[in-house]
Protein backbone atom coordinates (compact mmCIF):
# COMPACT_ATOMS: atom_id res chain seq x y z
CA UNK A 1 0.00 0.00 0.00
CA UNK A 2 2.57 2.39 1.36
CA UNK A 3 4.81 1.46 -2.12
CA UNK A 4 1.72 2.22 -4.04
CA UNK A 5 1.31 5.51 -3.35
CA UNK A 6 5.09 5.99 -3.44
CA UNK A 7 5.28 4.87 -7.11
CA UNK A 8 2.37 6.91 -7.62
CA UNK A 9 4.18 10.19 -5.83
CA UNK A 10 6.76 9.67 -7.90
CA UNK A 11 5.35 9.37 -10.76
CA UNK A 12 3.19 12.81 -10.49
CA UNK A 13 6.26 14.49 -9.64
CA UNK A 14 8.42 13.10 -12.62
CA UNK A 15 5.40 14.06 -14.91
CA UNK A 16 5.56 17.50 -13.71
CA UNK A 17 9.80 17.44 -13.63
CA UNK A 18 9.37 16.17 -17.32
CA UNK A 19 7.66 19.69 -18.69
CA UNK A 20 9.65 21.73 -16.70
CA UNK A 21 12.89 19.80 -18.28
CA UNK A 22 11.34 20.03 -21.52
CA UNK A 23 11.05 23.58 -21.30
CA UNK A 24 15.17 24.41 -20.23
CA UNK A 25 15.65 21.86 -23.19
CA UNK A 26 13.82 23.70 -25.63
CA UNK A 27 15.14 27.28 -24.12
CA UNK A 28 18.50 25.77 -25.62
CA UNK A 29 17.86 23.83 -28.90
CA UNK A 30 14.27 24.84 -29.78
CA UNK A 31 10.79 23.36 -29.02
CA UNK A 32 9.98 21.05 -31.82
CA UNK A 33 13.83 19.82 -31.33
CA UNK A 34 13.75 19.00 -27.73
CA UNK A 35 10.26 17.16 -28.49
CA UNK A 36 12.21 15.31 -30.69
CA UNK A 37 15.53 14.29 -28.74
CA UNK A 38 13.74 13.58 -25.38
CA UNK A 39 11.14 11.36 -26.92
CA UNK A 40 13.50 10.09 -29.27
CA UNK A 41 15.79 8.80 -26.04
CA UNK A 42 12.59 7.51 -24.65
CA UNK A 43 11.72 5.75 -27.13
CA UNK A 44 15.12 3.75 -27.15
CA UNK A 45 15.04 3.07 -23.67
CA UNK A 46 11.57 1.61 -23.89
CA UNK A 47 12.28 -0.51 -26.40
CA UNK A 48 15.72 -1.56 -24.87
CA UNK A 49 13.43 -2.35 -21.35
CA UNK A 50 10.00 -4.70 -23.66
CA UNK A 51 13.37 -6.19 -25.30
CA UNK A 52 14.14 -7.40 -21.81
CA UNK A 53 10.50 -7.86 -19.98
CA UNK A 54 8.51 -9.12 -22.85
CA UNK A 55 5.29 -8.69 -21.49
CA UNK A 56 3.36 -8.01 -24.51
CA UNK A 57 3.73 -8.28 -28.01
CA UNK A 58 4.70 -5.28 -30.66
CA UNK A 59 3.38 -7.22 -33.85
CA UNK A 60 -0.16 -6.98 -31.56
CA UNK A 61 0.00 -3.38 -32.95
CA UNK A 62 -2.19 -5.17 -36.10
CA UNK A 63 -4.88 -5.90 -33.94
CA UNK A 64 -5.18 -2.38 -33.01
CA UNK A 65 -7.43 0.77 -35.20
CA UNK A 66 -5.44 2.74 -36.34
CA UNK A 67 -6.87 6.03 -34.76
CA UNK A 68 -5.76 4.43 -31.43
CA UNK A 69 -2.23 3.63 -32.78
CA UNK A 70 -1.98 7.31 -33.95
CA UNK A 71 -2.36 8.17 -30.30
CA UNK A 72 1.54 8.18 -29.97
CA UNK A 73 1.69 10.97 -32.23
CA UNK A 74 -0.10 13.57 -30.03
CA UNK A 75 2.76 13.34 -27.83
CA UNK A 76 4.41 16.12 -30.57
CA UNK A 77 1.84 18.57 -29.79
CA UNK A 78 1.31 17.92 -26.03
CA UNK A 79 5.11 18.45 -25.49
CA UNK A 80 4.80 22.11 -27.90
CA UNK A 81 1.88 23.47 -26.14
CA UNK A 82 2.99 22.33 -22.65
CA UNK A 83 6.25 23.61 -23.15
CA UNK A 84 4.89 27.18 -24.71
CA UNK A 85 2.21 27.19 -21.48
CA UNK A 86 5.16 26.90 -18.90
CA UNK A 87 7.23 29.12 -20.46
CA UNK A 88 4.62 32.05 -21.08
CA UNK A 89 2.40 31.42 -17.28
CA UNK A 90 4.72 29.44 -15.65
CA UNK A 91 4.29 25.92 -13.89
CA UNK A 92 1.45 25.88 -11.35
CA UNK A 93 -1.01 27.57 -13.92
CA UNK A 94 -0.30 25.44 -16.46
CA UNK A 95 -0.24 22.07 -14.91
CA UNK A 96 -3.34 23.11 -13.22
CA UNK A 97 -5.30 24.12 -17.07
CA UNK A 98 -3.97 20.93 -18.34
CA UNK A 99 -5.28 18.91 -15.32
CA UNK A 100 -8.54 20.46 -15.58
CA UNK A 101 -9.31 19.79 -19.16
CA UNK A 102 -7.90 16.35 -18.81
CA UNK A 103 -10.59 15.59 -16.52
CA UNK A 104 -13.22 17.58 -18.58
CA UNK A 105 -12.48 15.45 -21.08
CA UNK A 106 -12.13 12.47 -19.80
CA UNK A 107 -15.53 13.03 -18.20
CA UNK A 108 -17.41 14.13 -21.41
CA UNK A 109 -15.84 10.89 -23.12
CA UNK A 110 -17.39 8.12 -20.59
CA UNK A 111 -20.37 9.94 -20.07
CA UNK A 112 -21.10 9.45 -23.68
CA UNK A 113 -19.37 6.89 -24.19
CA UNK A 114 -17.00 7.74 -26.83
CA UNK A 115 -14.32 5.26 -28.00
CA UNK A 116 -15.78 2.55 -27.13
CA UNK A 117 -15.36 3.02 -23.62
CA UNK A 118 -18.43 2.06 -21.36
CA UNK A 119 -20.48 4.43 -20.48
CA UNK A 120 -19.94 5.03 -16.70
CA UNK A 121 -21.78 7.10 -14.56
CA UNK A 122 -20.46 10.50 -14.76
CA UNK A 123 -22.62 12.73 -12.21
CA UNK A 124 -22.46 15.56 -10.01
CA UNK A 125 -19.95 14.93 -8.23
CA UNK A 126 -17.51 14.83 -11.42
CA UNK A 127 -19.04 17.92 -12.26
CA UNK A 128 -18.45 19.81 -8.11
CA UNK A 129 -15.06 18.11 -8.74
CA UNK A 130 -14.11 20.19 -11.86
CA UNK A 131 -15.97 23.33 -10.64
CA UNK A 132 -13.82 23.28 -7.68
CA UNK A 133 -10.82 22.77 -9.65
CA UNK A 134 -12.02 25.83 -11.78
CA UNK A 135 -12.12 27.96 -8.70
CA UNK A 136 -8.94 26.96 -8.11
CA UNK A 137 -7.43 28.16 -10.80
CA UNK A 138 -9.63 31.72 -10.18
CA UNK A 139 -8.08 31.73 -6.69
CA UNK A 140 -4.69 31.71 -7.65
CA UNK A 141 -5.35 34.34 -10.25
CA UNK A 142 -7.13 37.19 -7.35
CA UNK B 1 -2.11 34.97 -19.74
CA UNK B 2 -5.24 33.48 -21.58
CA UNK B 3 -3.40 32.09 -24.41
CA UNK B 4 -1.21 30.44 -22.04
CA UNK B 5 -3.73 28.93 -20.43
CA UNK B 6 -5.58 27.82 -23.78
CA UNK B 7 -2.80 26.32 -24.89
CA UNK B 8 -2.06 24.03 -21.66
CA UNK B 9 -6.02 23.30 -21.39
CA UNK B 10 -5.56 21.72 -25.31
CA UNK B 11 -2.43 19.83 -23.72
CA UNK B 12 -4.72 18.12 -21.13
CA UNK B 13 -7.20 17.54 -23.78
CA UNK B 14 -4.90 15.78 -25.81
CA UNK B 15 -3.19 13.62 -22.52
CA UNK B 16 -6.86 12.61 -22.03
CA UNK B 17 -7.48 11.68 -26.08
CA UNK B 18 -3.74 9.94 -25.69
CA UNK B 19 -4.30 8.14 -22.38
CA UNK B 20 -7.32 6.38 -23.62
CA UNK B 21 -5.98 5.12 -27.00
CA UNK B 22 -3.02 4.30 -25.08
CA UNK B 23 -5.32 1.90 -23.43
CA UNK B 24 -6.96 0.52 -26.25
CA UNK B 25 -3.18 -0.25 -27.64
CA UNK B 26 -2.42 -2.18 -24.26
CA UNK B 27 -5.20 -4.39 -24.17
CA UNK B 28 -3.11 -5.72 -27.44
CA UNK B 29 0.39 -5.06 -26.88
CA UNK B 30 0.84 -5.02 -23.03
CA UNK B 31 2.53 -1.79 -21.06
CA UNK B 32 5.90 -2.07 -22.80
CA UNK B 33 5.50 -2.55 -26.28
CA UNK B 34 2.34 0.60 -26.10
CA UNK B 35 5.36 2.76 -24.20
CA UNK B 36 7.91 1.81 -26.94
CA UNK B 37 5.15 2.50 -29.57
CA UNK B 38 3.74 5.59 -28.58
CA UNK B 39 7.28 7.32 -27.78
CA UNK B 40 8.68 5.77 -31.42
CA UNK B 41 4.98 7.76 -33.07
CA UNK B 42 5.70 10.91 -30.50
CA UNK B 43 9.39 10.81 -32.08
CA UNK B 44 8.38 10.34 -35.65
CA UNK B 45 6.13 13.58 -35.12
CA UNK B 46 7.68 15.43 -33.16
CA UNK B 47 10.74 15.31 -36.28
CA UNK B 48 7.97 16.05 -38.70
CA UNK B 49 7.44 19.23 -37.06
CA UNK B 50 11.00 19.92 -36.99
CA UNK B 51 11.91 19.87 -40.01
CA UNK B 52 8.55 21.31 -41.11
CA UNK B 53 8.65 24.72 -38.82
CA UNK B 54 12.65 24.96 -38.30
CA UNK B 55 13.96 22.62 -41.27
CA UNK B 56 17.99 22.67 -41.24
CA UNK B 57 18.04 24.05 -37.66
CA UNK B 58 16.49 20.62 -36.45
CA UNK B 59 20.09 18.90 -36.52
CA UNK B 60 21.96 22.27 -35.15
CA UNK B 61 22.39 21.07 -31.57
CA UNK B 62 25.46 22.53 -30.59
CA UNK B 63 23.61 23.84 -27.54
CA UNK B 64 22.94 20.39 -26.37
CA UNK B 65 23.96 19.92 -22.74
CA UNK B 66 24.96 16.06 -21.94
CA UNK B 67 21.80 15.61 -19.65
CA UNK B 68 19.48 16.71 -22.00
CA UNK B 69 20.20 13.18 -24.11
CA UNK B 70 19.20 11.56 -21.00
CA UNK B 71 15.80 13.42 -20.32
CA UNK B 72 14.05 11.27 -22.25
CA UNK B 73 14.28 8.48 -19.36
CA UNK B 74 12.10 10.54 -16.98
CA UNK B 75 8.99 9.42 -19.74
CA UNK B 76 10.45 6.12 -18.85
CA UNK B 77 10.11 6.58 -14.88
CA UNK B 78 7.07 7.80 -15.56
CA UNK B 79 5.34 4.66 -17.30
CA UNK B 80 7.38 1.85 -14.86
CA UNK B 81 5.62 4.44 -11.67
CA UNK B 82 2.16 4.65 -12.82
CA UNK B 83 1.78 1.17 -14.24
CA UNK B 84 3.04 0.24 -10.60
CA UNK B 85 0.96 2.65 -8.63
CA UNK B 86 -2.13 1.22 -10.67
CA UNK B 87 -1.47 -2.36 -10.18
CA UNK B 88 -1.16 -1.82 -6.08
CA UNK B 89 -3.46 0.60 -5.29
CA UNK B 90 -6.11 0.53 -8.27
CA UNK B 91 -6.90 3.36 -11.06
CA UNK B 92 -8.82 6.02 -8.44
CA UNK B 93 -6.68 6.11 -5.52
CA UNK B 94 -3.38 6.07 -8.13
CA UNK B 95 -4.27 8.90 -10.31
CA UNK B 96 -5.60 10.84 -7.70
CA UNK B 97 -2.25 10.66 -5.66
CA UNK B 98 -0.37 11.39 -9.07
CA UNK B 99 -2.19 14.62 -10.02
CA UNK B 100 -1.85 15.92 -6.70
CA UNK B 101 1.85 15.24 -6.82
CA UNK B 102 1.97 16.47 -9.95
CA UNK B 103 0.27 20.12 -8.82
CA UNK B 104 2.30 19.89 -5.44
CA UNK B 105 5.61 19.74 -7.57
CA UNK B 106 4.22 22.25 -10.05
CA UNK B 107 4.15 24.85 -7.17
CA UNK B 108 7.48 24.09 -5.49
CA UNK B 109 9.19 24.44 -9.29
CA UNK B 110 7.82 27.43 -9.69
CA UNK B 111 8.49 28.97 -6.19
CA UNK B 112 12.15 27.56 -6.39
CA UNK B 113 12.76 28.73 -9.69
CA UNK B 114 14.81 25.07 -10.56
CA UNK B 115 15.87 24.79 -14.09
CA UNK B 116 15.71 28.05 -15.25
CA UNK B 117 11.87 28.91 -14.86
CA UNK B 118 11.21 32.48 -13.44
CA UNK B 119 10.89 32.12 -9.94
CA UNK B 120 7.58 33.07 -8.63
CA UNK B 121 7.64 33.55 -4.77
CA UNK B 122 5.10 31.39 -3.14
CA UNK B 123 2.37 32.90 -1.62
CA UNK B 124 -0.93 32.41 0.24
CA UNK B 125 -3.42 32.57 -2.90
CA UNK B 126 -1.68 29.80 -4.99
CA UNK B 127 -1.08 27.90 -1.82
CA UNK B 128 -5.30 28.14 -1.40
CA UNK B 129 -6.05 27.75 -5.02
CA UNK B 130 -4.21 24.43 -5.26
CA UNK B 131 -5.86 23.23 -2.17
CA UNK B 132 -8.62 23.62 -3.81
CA UNK B 133 -8.02 22.35 -7.18
CA UNK B 134 -6.82 19.01 -5.20
CA UNK B 135 -9.69 18.93 -3.09
CA UNK B 136 -11.59 18.68 -6.35
CA UNK B 137 -9.36 16.04 -7.62
CA UNK B 138 -10.16 14.11 -4.93
CA UNK B 139 -14.35 14.95 -5.29
CA UNK B 140 -13.64 14.04 -8.75
CA UNK B 141 -12.35 10.53 -8.45
CA UNK B 142 -14.02 9.43 -5.35
CA UNK B 143 -17.09 11.15 -5.71
CA UNK B 144 -20.53 8.08 -6.03
CA UNK B 145 -17.92 5.87 -7.86
CA UNK B 146 -16.87 3.21 -5.07
CA UNK B 147 -15.39 -0.18 -5.74
CA UNK B 148 -17.13 -0.86 -9.67
CA UNK B 149 -14.65 1.38 -11.63
CA UNK B 150 -11.63 -0.37 -10.86
CA UNK B 151 -12.55 -3.61 -12.85
CA UNK B 152 -12.94 -1.06 -16.01
CA UNK B 153 -9.54 0.20 -16.17
CA UNK B 154 -7.75 -3.38 -17.53
CA UNK B 155 -3.89 -2.80 -16.08
CA UNK B 156 -2.03 -4.09 -19.32
CA UNK B 157 0.13 -7.07 -18.38
CA UNK B 158 -0.98 -8.39 -15.09
CA UNK B 159 -4.79 -8.44 -16.32
CA UNK B 160 -3.77 -10.19 -19.85
CA UNK B 161 -1.87 -12.59 -17.77
CA UNK B 162 -4.47 -13.51 -15.37
CA UNK B 163 -7.08 -13.58 -18.15
CA UNK B 164 -4.92 -16.60 -20.12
Amino acid sequence: MFRGILFAFIGGACITLQGVANSRISHDIGTWQAATVTQFTGFIMALLIYLFVRDGDLGGFRKVKPLYLAGGAFGAVIIYTEVTAIQTIGVTFTISALLIAQLCVTFMIDAFGWFGRTKSKMGAPQLIGLVMMIGGVLIMKL
Amino acid sequence: MALGLLLAAFAGAMVALQTIFNNRTDVHMGSWATTTWVLGMGFLASLVCSLIFEGGRTFNLQHMQPWYWFSGLIGVGVVICLVLGVKILGPTFSVSITLTAQLGFALLFDSMGWLGLEKVPMNWKQLAGVAVIIGGIYVFKFGGKKKQEEVQQPSSALKKSLQQ
